[in-house]
């Protein structure tokens, strides 16, 4: 028995190894540099970087969370088409075309949405030609407008794979029970299927929530100016100043967010599991 | 209660890609008729039940609903209740959320929806359930709440997809009889798809065997069962201990023998030629006795295996004709020599292809 335990620890170790190297070691020696200062510990970096920095702490809390809800909204639409719609080419079409974005790196669709949404850009281009706009009127979407949709375009599509798996996962027969008894497609998205994969839906978001939070190529080249996203102040802190202690206080700030999140996550497991 | 409506499905063709399912199918279902489709895998049966439903359509021929053909509409039109093997109960409602939702879709009053999934959990003797989640319910009573479900909404027919394979033994036999008792009070047209023949014969009006997507035979169980029309219907219904002769008419007699010598007078007229003829284990005696003068195939063989399912002993017997499968209350040890006596009229004759 006591041998079966100790091959087992053999196993697993390689495994806490790298985590503890990659990622609990960081983690202390970051929370260690933010909550110090002179080796005592000293909340000022934290004082520091919400006087300069809370207009953007906001800001990246707001983008991340209108982003989350466009995903979920895109992503559910998505999913929801390929699971119920009768229409085999639409299908086919929604599944090869989707996935695209997955597999572009975040830094190309940042510079993707700079040709697209830029003054001169694809769209307002599109849009003149078409006659829908006047040269004059075209703006440029490289603000705040450029993130979301950056953001949105790169992980709605991750989320979607997952919840079209779930769906598809799903015993077909509760769908058909419902609609059996008459119930249109959106009641059979919103009623039948949905609450079935909510926990998929949820894992998925808080995943690109995190995501989000950490990327910092999309604020840097979509919307360059203030306010900005912290992840650009962090690496700015770092690259102009060397001023590691206020940046790993600001990385606290977005473990905290990240926190708020799993904290959603975990108590809606828990309650689904109670249930 | 709403009686039921006759099922009528002409002409129909359905494939699935370039695989065609069923063929020319035609069936007539009268209102109010308990009908069982039974057949093997792959037959057809289940998907016929689903195109009836609208869940599946078909490439060529008509479904008619008291003649009116509902072969375009959508599922949710036709008014045909469905029942499935899996249950498709959805795990996020109460049982009451689950049977009432029907009703919930058809814009009834609060009050009118909790006064009929009431009634309806009475009907499915489970009073006191709704506020019950779905998921703590036993597989029987998963499948009562499934039923109540598609009962809640009063449809004129009951389509049941395999919905007792999932239950065991001893449930499967209680909801048989449940199933078919609920149907005959509210007077709903059933068509019932099922791969056990006895779970078919006990509850339906007429069954209806499907073979590579045709109907090969159609009537009441009784009927089916002791005039099977094909050595497939025979061998399915039981029927599987099979023998080569051949016939030979002499005047009004019908004479059957076999190669080893062995021959019967027929009952009833056969043509001459080769024939197979099918016989089921429990029509064999091993007591020449219980034969008396009747005419009856009479075979030498011995005991090559025997085992006791319960009830009766089941003998396999190596004769010259042939092994064969036979069951009897006489218990009997392998080895034995014994004579076999299958009585004419237990015998199912077919043309030799």
């Amino acid at each position: 028995m006591q041998n079966i335990s100790r091959i087992g620890l053999v196993l697993v170790a390689p495994a806490l190894a790298l985590v503890a190297l990659l990622f609990l070691y960081p983690l202390g020696y970051s929370l260690l540099a933010a909550f110090t200062r002179e080796g005592a510990l000293s909340l000022d970096h934290f004082a520091k970087a919400i006087e300069l920095y809370s207009t953007d702490i906001l800001f990246t809390l707001v983008m991340v969370i209108l982003a989350t809800i466009l995903i979920a909204i895109v992503s559910i639409a998505i999913a929801g088409a390929i699971t119920l719609s009768e229409t085999p080419w639409l299908v086919t079409a929604l599944k090869a075309l989707y996935r695209w974005p997955l597999f572009i790196p975040f830094i190309v669709a940042a510079q993707c949405m700079r040709t697209f949404l830029a003054k001169n850009g694809l769209m307002n281009n599109t849009f003149v030609s078409l006659g829908l706009i006047e040269p004059l009127q075209a703006t440029s979407f490289l603000d705040w407008r450029g993130i979301v949709a950056t953001f949105v375009w790169k992980q709605a599509p991750f989320v979607a794979l997952l919840l079209a798996g779930a769906m598809a996962s799903l015993d077909r027969a509760t769908i058909e029970a419902a609609r059996n008894l008459g119930a249109s497609r959106l009641r059979l998205l919103f009623e039948i299927v949905l609450p079935q994969v909510g926990r998929t839906l949820m894992v998925a978001l808080v995943l690109s929530f995190v995501t989000m939070l950490s990327v910092l190529s999309v604020p840097m080249m979509v919307a360059g100016s203030q306010p900005t996203m912290i992840t650009v102040d962090m690496a700015f802190r770092i690259n102009a100043y060397g001023d590691y202690a206020v940046a790993n206080a600001l990385g606290v700030i977005s473990y905290a967010m990240t926190a708020v999140a799993a904290w959603f996550y975990l108590r809606h497991n828990l309650r689904e599991d109670r249930a | 209660m709403s009686a039921g409506a006759a099922i009528g499905v002409e002409a129909l063709d359905v494939s699935y890609g370039r695989t065609p399912v069923l063929r020319e199918v035609d069936l007539t279902v009268p209102a109010g008729r308990f009908v069982a489709m039974i057949g093997a895998s792959g037959c057809g049966k289940t998907t016929l039940l689903r195109a009836m439903s609208g869940f599946v359509a078909p490439q060529r021929g008509r479904i008619l609903l008291d003649g009116r053909d509902v072969t375009a509409e959508p599922p949710e039109r036709r008014g045909m209740a469905m029942v499935f093997q899996s249950y498709a109960l959805w795990p996020h409602m109460t049982v009451a959320q689950y049977i009432g939702y029907g009703l919930k879709l058809r814009g009834a009053s609060r009050a009118d929806r909790d006064a009929r999934v009431d009634a309806i959990l009475d009907l499915i003797r489970l009073p006191g359930f709704g506020d019950r989640k779905v998921t703590a319910l036993s597989g029987g009573q998963r499948q009562r709440v499934a039923l109540g479900r598609a009962l809640a909404v009063d449809p004129p027919v009951l389509l049941l997809d395999e919905p007792l394979s999932n239950l065991d033994a001893k449930i499967r036999l209680a909801m048989r009889h449940e199933i078919r008792s609920l149907q005959r009070r509210l007077g709903l047209t059933a068509v019932h798809v099922t791969h056990d023949q006895e779970e078919a014969m006990v509850m339906a009006d007429e069954i209806v065997i499907l073979d590579a997507g045709r109907i090969v035979q159609q009537g009441a169980p009784q009927d089916v069962y002791r005039n099977p029309n094909s050595p497939f219907v025979a061998s399915f219904l039981g029927a599987d201990n099979v023998i080569a002769g051949v016939t030979r008419r002499d005047g009004a007699t019908t004479t059957l023998a076999l190669d080893n010598g062995a021959s019967v007078a027929l009952p009833r007229p056969a043509a001459e030629g080769a024939h197979v003829v099918h016989f089921r284990s429990d029509a064999v005696r091993l007591d020449e006795n219980a034969v008396g003068d009747a005419p009856a195939l009479r075979l030498e063989g011995r005991i090559a295996q025997a085992s006791y399912p319960g009830g009766r002993w089941r003998y396999e017997i190596e004769t010259p004709a042939g092994r064969f499968l036979v069951d009897d209350a006489r218990e009997a040890a392998p080895g034995q020599s014994v004579r076999l006596a299958i009585p004419a009229d237990e015998l199912h004759i077919f043309a030799r292809p």
